[in-house]
């Protein structure tokens, strides 16, 4: 059996229960500050080329990384993929949406939507946290049923809430606008300053949940459920947490992804951005920040790159549309067998990591001889 | 560590043909974890050998080994000569290799019959399969009355009877019977024993994992005692029994200072 | 309520029924050798449909030999999905499975999206399909009755294969044990091979009749019938064939009562209600309707 936590870092969750800070702000700080460096530096660079077309993509690149983040936040710690996620950030985008626009535009766009949804009216960043929030404490009202299935079970449970969520999005007129696509109008808010200060504090803020005592017991839970419970954790209140706090963080993302799009409808909170969301935790490795900073960052270059091939492809006459999606589902696939803890194989980003990479290794025993 | 193995000369004299299963330095693990250490067994055509030991000692790894549902990380299993170690379990089983797996894993859904079917399904041959269910009946007269029941139905007792006629029924040329009398009551332990003896006295090559010692050095030939992965002891059953003290090796001590 | 409304239901609910017993039927074949949850079956329906669409459209061959090529490559998607994309994953965790299974069916959309067309396309029907006939007093058409006919085949065929051959009792074997079923020389790479062709086969059956029903066929069409599917596996529970099937006639029987029954406004949620349905049922009832795999009672 390979465990992903060493024996100590077992005993540490366990021991945790009483004695230990709840957040641990220890030496690892450096993976945070360099996958903040890393975001900021690509973020100021492409800010000063100054060219609309890719800092529209490079900002929308980082709302889905904030999406990574969530989802990764609950696979990479639990070891359980959350089917149902995607719906969260729809959820979130519609509920943000709803927030922050005037109320006289939605009268205008659906003049049937219930009058005390019609009435909100929030600025900007407050509606995006309450976007959050509504998708949250919808994971927390539905959710709790839900932790105790595993296996087969869970999966297709909550694949089936992912539906149940995308039909309601998709036929709730008066709330969403129903099938036609839902208009916030106005400018877009989302710059890509407002979505990379976001998505520092959610780098920062995933890293120090796995860090802390209850992303511990998340992946203690993970490893061996019957050691974790005789240790005193629960292990379904523990999912819980850690399902309901993905769910905010995915919230978040719908949030800002709306304000940025300006138009949106439920299907692109379904199967097509599943697909892209899991993609990146493959490739990049599920186990980690680091994995899911890098599988976004992977996927986002492999995709756009292959679109301007099917672009290309198609001003020659040659209809090349979904190609990109194909290459990266065989991506995938390839990666499931021969890597399937991702690119970055579980570990983190950090000072260690590169100093690791650019010194070779040497290590003599007693002896003298090269171990 | 010591190993303090012991081989006992064999009486009499002549060749002495190669044994049909020979294991040499077999090492074994899950994932981390190392199980057998380099364990090396042999048993010969219409022999019973016995791999006592307490439980964890890596008994079962070797017989799962051998019949090809865990892959060797080193060291090979050579069965009638040919080297077999990490083939699949359904080729083993047509080379002849039967496992009656530990907790009888009958199948619960199907019928007996069923289940007697599935066990001659690598090996069938209609006309030796009408004669050898026959024949089972006789020897476990139970099956017949309950040809129609589903498996899930039978007693603890009934369900290791079945297993191993399963096991039997594609006339193997080695069978492996992993724990048969674990869980068992008293009065069916007997039935077991008396049935493998039954079997012995056919001729059938028999290894046979118990972790009652006592038992199944009564009715073995030989038998290999397991701790930790390793082999302590080995030897003719009826020496054996009379020369180690049987409970430190139940319980699992290796204090050293046993006599032998 | 008249008796006609009432015939009218009960074909509706029998053909319906029949159909998405099937889809099924081809995911729990799957499902119970392997638990593997084939996402891309949808997709498997898919690329028969589309050959209905060209053998049909560019051929003058008889329907019935239309009928059967449809039929065998939808056996040989099986296979060759199998083959190429599941096989490297067996024995790994249900999510890798999902996972892969998930992948492949966008690979094969995206396939039919780029080498066909992303437009749906016509796809021809024979003519007596849409005979209309008369049955004490309503209006059908013949398809119908032919969806409940053949379907009745099928079942009766997979039954004899499962019940009555040494085939069928390894394969029971297999999805209760699949170690065990090894060690009594049932080889692995056979029997899921079979599970999956059988998969396949079934898969073209179900084309011919759901493109039959729409008339077109378009990339995205296997998402349909694979939530169908779904929903009546886990109504009768995901270990057992006949749990399969029953699954698929309460799920249209459900699906039309709420058609009639709900006010109109709630219509178009009725999709959702479904899956409530559905999860309600995996959260209380987890092995669905119909008990299948035996639960073996450890005693004495």
């Amino acid at each position: 059996m390979k465990r992903n936590n060493t024996a100590d870092e077992n005993t540490l969750a366990a021991a945790s229960l009483g004695s230990r800070p709840y957040f641990n702000f220890s030496s690892k700080w450096s993976t945070v500050v360099l996958l903040v460096a890393i975001l900021s530096g690509i973020g100021v660079f492409i800010w000063w080329l100054n060219i609309p077309f890719i800092e529209d993509i490079f900002t929308s690149s980082v709302i889905t990384l904030i999406s990574v983040l969530g989802f990764q936040l609950y696979m990479g710690n639990s070891g359980i993929l959350n089917w149902s996620y995607v719906g969260y950030v729809g959820i979130g985008a519609f509920a943000s949406a709803i927030f922050s626009m005037e109320p006289s535009l939605k009268a205008m766009q659906i003049p049937i939507m219930y009058p005390f949804l019609q009435k909100l009216h929030l600025p900007f960043i407050p509606a995006v946290l309450a976007g959050a929030l509504v998708a949250m404490i919808i994971a927390a009202v539905v959710a709790w049923p839900l932790m105790r299935l595993s296996d087969a079970v869970g999966s297709i449970t909550q694949f089936a809430l992912l539906i149940v969520i995308n039909v309601l999005l998709s036929q709730w007129a008066e709330v969403t606008n129903g099938p036609r696509t839902f208009t916030l109008g106005g400018s877009r808010q989302t710059t890509i300053w407002v979505a990379l200060g976001f998505a520092i504090l959610v780098i920062t803020f995933v890293y120090y949940f796995k860090e802390s005592s209850l992303g511990m017991k998340l992946r203690t839970s993970r490893d061996d459920r019957y050691a974790a419970r005789s240790s005193g954790i629960n292990f379904v209140k523990v999912r819980y947490q850690g399902y309901v706090t993905s769910a905010f963080i995915g919230g978040l993302a719908g949030g800002l992804y709306s304000h940025y799009i300006l138009s949106i409808t439920a299907g692109s909170f379904y199967m097509s951005e599943l697909f892209k969301l899991l993609s990146m935790v493959v490739i990049g490795g599920s186990m980690s920040v680091s994995g899911a900073f890098f599988g976004a960052l992977i996927v986002t270059l492999a995709q756009q790159g292959l679109r301007q091939l099917e672009l290309g492809l198609t001003r020659s006459g040659f209809e090349a549309y979904g190609m990109s999606e194909i290459v990266v589902a065989i991506l995938m696939i390839l990666f499931l067998i021969l890597r399937p803890n991702g690119v970055t194989g579980g570990r983190e980003l950090s000072l260690e990591a590169l100093r690791n990479l650019f010194r070779p290794k040497q290590y003599t025993n007693n002896n003298g001889n090269k171990k | 560590m010591n190993d303090k193995k012991q081989t006992i000369q064999e009486q009499g004299s002549g060749a002495i043909p190669a044994p049909i299963l020979q294991v040499n330095d077999l090492v074994v693990g899950y994932g981390a974890i190392e199980v057998l250490h380099g364990v090396s067994i042999d048993v010969r055509e219409g022999e019973l050998v016995s791999i006592c030991g307490v439980n964890g000692a890596g008994k079962s790894t070797l017989l799962k080994s051998v019949a090809g549902v865990l892959k060797p990380r080193s060291g090979s299993i050579r069965f009638k000569g040919n080297e077999v170690g990490g083939k699949k379990p359904e080729n083993l089983h047509k080379h002849g290799i039967s496992l009656v797996p530990e907790g009888r894993e009958i199948f619960p859904s199907l019928t007996v019959g069923e289940n007697l079917r599935i066990g001659a399904f690598g090996r069938y041959d209609a006309k030796r399969y009408e004669a050898d269910l026959a024949d089972y009946f006789e020897l476990f007269p139970i099956l017949k009355e309950r040809y129609n029941q589903a498996g899930g139905l039978l007693s603890g007792g009934e369900q290791q009877m079945l297993a191993i006629a399963r096991g039997l029924i594609s006339r193997p040329d080695l069978l492996m019977l992993d724990e048969p009398s674990l869980g068992l009551s008293p009065t069916m332990v007997d039935l077991i024993f008396e049935l493998i003896r039954t079997l012995k006295a056919r001729g059938i090559t028999i290894l046979l994992v118990e972790q009652n010692a006592r038992r199944a050095l009564e009715i073995a030939d030989r038998a290999y005692l397991f701790s930790n992965g390793r082999i302590e002891y080995s030897g003719m059953s009826d020496e054996l029994a009379e020369s180690i003290d049987i409970t430190s090796v139940y319980l699992g001590g290796n204090n050293g200072g046993e006599i032998l | 309520m008249s008796a006609n409304i009432f015939i009218e239901f009960v074909i509706n609910v029998l053909s319906m029924g029949s159909l998405y017993a099937l889809i099924a039927l081809g995911l729990v074949f799957v499902y119970g050798i392997c638990n593997l949850v084939n996402f891309a079956y949808g997709e498997f329906i898919t690329v028969s449909a589309y050959v209905l669409y060209f053998v049909g459209t560019f051929t003058d061959l008889p329907w019935w030999l239309v009928f059967l090529i449809a039929i065998g490559s939808g056996a040989l998607t099986g296979f060759l999905s199998e083959l190429i994309a599941f096989r490297p994953f067996r024995g790994r965790s249900l999510d890798a499975l999902l996972v892969t299974s998930f992948a492949v069916s966008i690979i094969l959309q995206r396939s039919f999206q780029l080498g066909i067309s992303p437009r749906s396309r016509a796809v021809p029907v024979p003519d007596f399909f849409n005979i209309n006939v008369s049955l004490l007093g309503v209006v059908t058409p013949l398809r119908n009755m032919l969806l409940i006919g053949t379907t009745i085949i099928l079942l009766i065929a997979v039954l004899i294969l499962m019940r009555r051959t040494s085939l069928g009792i390894a394969m029971r074997g297999a999805s209760e044990n699949f170690v065990t079923a090894r060690l009594m020389g049932v080889p692995a790479n056979l029997v899921i091979s079979i599970a999956f062709v059988i998969s396949g086969i079934l898969a073209g059956v179900v084309a011919i009749f759901w493109s039959a029903r729409t008339g077109s066929v378009e990339p995205m069409m296997g998402s349909g019938p694979l939530l169908i599917g779904f929903i009546s596996v886990v109504i009768g529970g995901m270990q057992s064939l006949v749990g399969a099937v029953v699954g698929g006639y309460v799920y249209a029987f459900i699906a039309n009562m709420l058609s009639l029954t709900l006010p109109s406004s709630l219509l178009s949620f009725r999709d959702a209600i479904m899956f409530v349905i559905v999860i309600a049922f995996l959260v209380l009832k987890p092995e669905g309707l119909i008990r299948g795999k035996y639960q073996e009672e450890r005693v004495g």
